[in-house]
């Protein structure tokens, strides 16, 4: 118990927890095992991966030093607490001689006047200034006792026990949370089984300041629950869009590597080598060429062309345009009928044998999409309350500093002595200012 | 367009004249001084060095108060560009914007202390810290200096508070270093038992000691209030309050790092000399995390 609650130990969690948290940001988190491997070694990758310096924050030693910051601070509070809530109730009045002329701050007084009028007088400057003021009498003496800024004690307690809430919010959050990541396509619908509720992405587009610098990325969104649009809203990098709990945000955006909008196809007569047509076709739709018996649809768009040869299919090895081809299907007088793969890069790569054409694709209109980052955190508010009582419980503990005064009031040959003294726990030189005009104050009186 | 970095410039001339000035004013100052009431250091001592001294010190106090004014000025004309040209008015939304305003709030920190404690001497350490980040702004490039547009993720309107309230933390952290570095000074001083008119000035011990706990304690919930903003901020861009990003990883170990400061003060034996050390030590992490971060590590703060 007493080593739980200890200083000691909340130094030594401190200092543990900024030690190790620097770990995770010298190693990145959370990359491929290539990426470890290049950089560092595999020898190296394979300790990262026994001591868990791939993610830091989540291995067992890191959450359990967290764990025991919030034992420490909650024994801390428990040992300590009540001795501050009963001092806010009733005080130590009377206290020894001895106990005052051991404090930091003392002084004797000889005042020539009454004891009660000293008292009397010591009661009302102290009120003056704020404190809290009691007085007990006894035979041949009277004591006066003064306290003030309790508060600030209050606070570093309200501080530690914020350090549990917001560990728990945020355990809230990890359990019952979620954070998922959408690419979302112009114009499509896509159902959000978290939440019951269907999200239509109606428009994305950018805005610019006038040096050509982006000013901000845009995507309107419209919730339709239970089949009727309920919320519209265009949301910007720093303002989601909330639903039922749920928050989407603006995270990326980029250029789609299944689909584009629209391509623009050269066709060539194979006999003459020269251009007959230029198409644009759209997504999807048939077209009929005009003055050539043709009629042309784009199928398929891969950003980055590539075959799976045991599978026979084709894919995009990443999301980069870095080799687009799109598929066409070409009916030819209705006799002769081809799917060719036609690429932006290569455009005599394939040819169709019995056709009189031969297809260029010359340029397209990349779909934009946008990525939405899409998460609920239902501990969120724990941790915020968490946040305002570590501000609160910190600036109380910082601002204000717990002081105590006793003033014992003898009497004596020819009027009273007086022994002042005072204590606090922090703030040493502006105590000893205070307590310096306190005692010229009451000589004053004299 | 730049009207701000003459302004800037001017400070940054005139932060360094000031802490000539109080360094000369630190050599002027006799060892007589010594003998001055504890508390009361610059009461009543008026021989002819004293006076030299004295006069010294005020115009080393008239300069740095200048040089804060033409501070505040270029904030507040720089403040004007940033409407004009990025739609916000923050002036600490660049490196350079931002060491210039930790310069403003150190040199402020320093003037109300100067004011309310009545020691000069601190100035020579203090105000030199002002100076140097004055001075490591003015050493930026060109284009870290103008005022750019915002990146989208930057444009708003939690960039005014949650980014001021950090740096002013980090500008009491500054304040506690330079305290710090001054207790090592004045205790090797006294440990020699040096008659050296240069320590002449210092307050004693006991009361640097203090004034770097207290600017401590200033720093530590402006610090955890600076994190939460930002948290805040990140939970309405990021899409999550917490993202262990290496700049948010680094304020907190800074703040894990003072913490365990706060806490040890409470213990026996963690005042003077251990403290002092430990104020220097944080204040270098500070440094780190506002700077070598940046140029360090990658991050989402990577632009700021």
């Amino acid at each position: 118990m007493e080593f739980f609650a200890s200083i000691k130990l909340a130094m030594f969690l401190f200092i543990a927890l900024a030690m190790t948290a620097t770990i995770g940001t010298v190693i990145q988190q959370g990359e491929r095992p290539e990426t470890y491997v290049q950089e560092y070694g595999e020898e190296a990758y394979r300790w990262f991966l026994r001591l868990g310096f791939i993610d830091v924050y989540h291995t067992w030693w890191f959450t359990s030093l967290l764990g025991l910051l919030c034992v420490n601070s909650l024994t801390c509070f428990h040992k300590r607490f009540p001795s501050v809530w009963r001092s806010m109730r009733q005080d130590k009045v009377s206290v020894s001689l001895a106990f005052i002329q051991g404090m930091k701050q003392q002084t004797t007084l000889s005042l020539t006047q009454t004891r009660e009028a000293v008292a009397e007088h010591l009661v009302k400057l102290f009120g003056e200034k704020g404190y809290r003021v009691l007085t007990k009498s006894d035979p041949g003496e009277v004591t006066v006792y003064a306290t003030k800024g309790i508060m600030g004690r209050v606070g570093a307690h309200v501080a530690h026990l914020s350090a549990t809430v917001i560990v728990l919010g945020g355990l809230v959050g990890s359990y019952y949370g979620f954070q998922e990541f959408g690419v979302c396509l112009e114009g499509q619908t896509y159902h959000i089984p978290r939440g019951n509720f269907d999200l239509r992405v109606d428009k994305f587009w950018i805005d610019y300041h006038e040096n050509g610098s982006v000013k901000s990325y845009n995507s309107t969104l419209t919730v339709i629950d239970q089949g009727t649009p309920t919320a519209t809203k265009t949301i910007t990098v720093n303002d989601p869009l909330v639903y039922k709990g749920i928050w989407f945000y603006q995270s990326s955006y980029g250029d789609a590597w299944d689909q584009i909008e629209a391509a623009r196809i050269n066709i060539k007569e194979k006999n003459s080598d020269k251009i007959v047509a230029t198409v644009d076709l759209e997504w999807n739709k048939e077209k009929t060429v005009e003055g050539l018996p043709l009629k042309m649809k784009m199928t398929d768009f891969v950003a980055d062309f590539a075959f799976n040869s045991t599978e026979k299919k084709v894919f995009s090895k990443t999301a980069e345009h870095a080799n687009p081809a799109i598929r066409l299907t070409v009916d030819e007088r209705s006799a002769v009928q081809s799917t060719p793969w036609v690429f932006y890069h290569y455009p005599d790569l394939f040819e169709i044998k019995d056709s009189a054409y031969q297809f260029e694709f010359i340029g397209y209109q990349p779909k934009k999409f946008t990525g939405l980052q899409i998460a609920r955190n239902p501990g969120i508010n724990m941790v915020w309350i968490g946040c305002t009582m570590l501000v609160v419980g910190m600036t109380l503990s910082s601002l204000i500093y717990h002081r105590r005064l006793w003033a014992k009031i003898v009497s004596g040959a020819s009027g009273v002595t007086v022994h002042f003294g005072g204590t606090t726990h922090k703030s040493q030189i502006d105590f000893q200012k205070e307590f310096k005009k306190l005692t010229e104050k009451i000589q004053s009186q004299n | 367009m730049m009207r701000s970095l003459f302004l800037f410039d001017m400070t940054f001339w005139l932060y360094l004249a000031a802490l000539a000035l109080y360094v000369a004013y630190l050599f002027a100052k006799r060892p007589a001084m010594q003998l001055a009431p504890a508390g009361h250091p610059t009461d009543s001592i008026e021989d002819r060095d004293g006076a030299w001294a004295t006069q010294l010190g005020q115009v080393a106090t008239l300069v740095t108060v200048f040089g804060w004014v033409l501070n505040t000025l270029a904030l507040t004309t720089r403040a004007f560009e940033r409407m004009e040209h990025s739609g916000t008015f923050a002036p600490w939304s660049n490196q350079f914007e931002a060491m210039a305003y930790v310069s403003w709030a150190i040199i402020l920190g320093y003037v109300l202390l100067e004011f309310r404690y009545r020691i000069k001497a601190v100035g020579a350490f203090v105000v030199g810290i002002g100076f140097i980040a004055m001075g490591a702004a003015s050493l930026l490039p060109y284009r870290y200096q103008t005022a750019e547009p915002l990146v989208p993720a930057l444009n708003s309107y939690w960039i005014y508070i949650h980014v001021s309230v950090t740096l002013t933390s980090y500008a009491a952290f500054a304040m506690a270093g330079g305290l710090g570095l001054m207790y090592l000074f004045k205790e090797r001083a006294v440990n020699r038992g040096s008659q050296s008119r240069f320590y002449a000035a210092f307050p004693d011990l006991e009361t640097i000691d203090e004034l770097g706990y207290k600017a401590i304690m200033l720093g530590f919930p402006l610090l955890a209030f600076g994190i939460i903003l930002g948290a805040m901020w990140a939970n309405y861009a990021w899409g999550g309050y917490w993202s262990w990003d290496p700049k948010e990883t680094w304020s907190l170990i800074v703040w894990l790092i003072y913490g365990a400061y706060i806490h040890a003060r409470m213990t026996r034996g963690w005042e003077g000399h251990k403290a002092a050390i430990y104020a220097i030590f944080g204040f270098l992490m500070v440094v780190f995390c506002f700077w070598g971060v940046n140029f360090l590590l990658s991050g989402l703060h990577a632009y700021a």
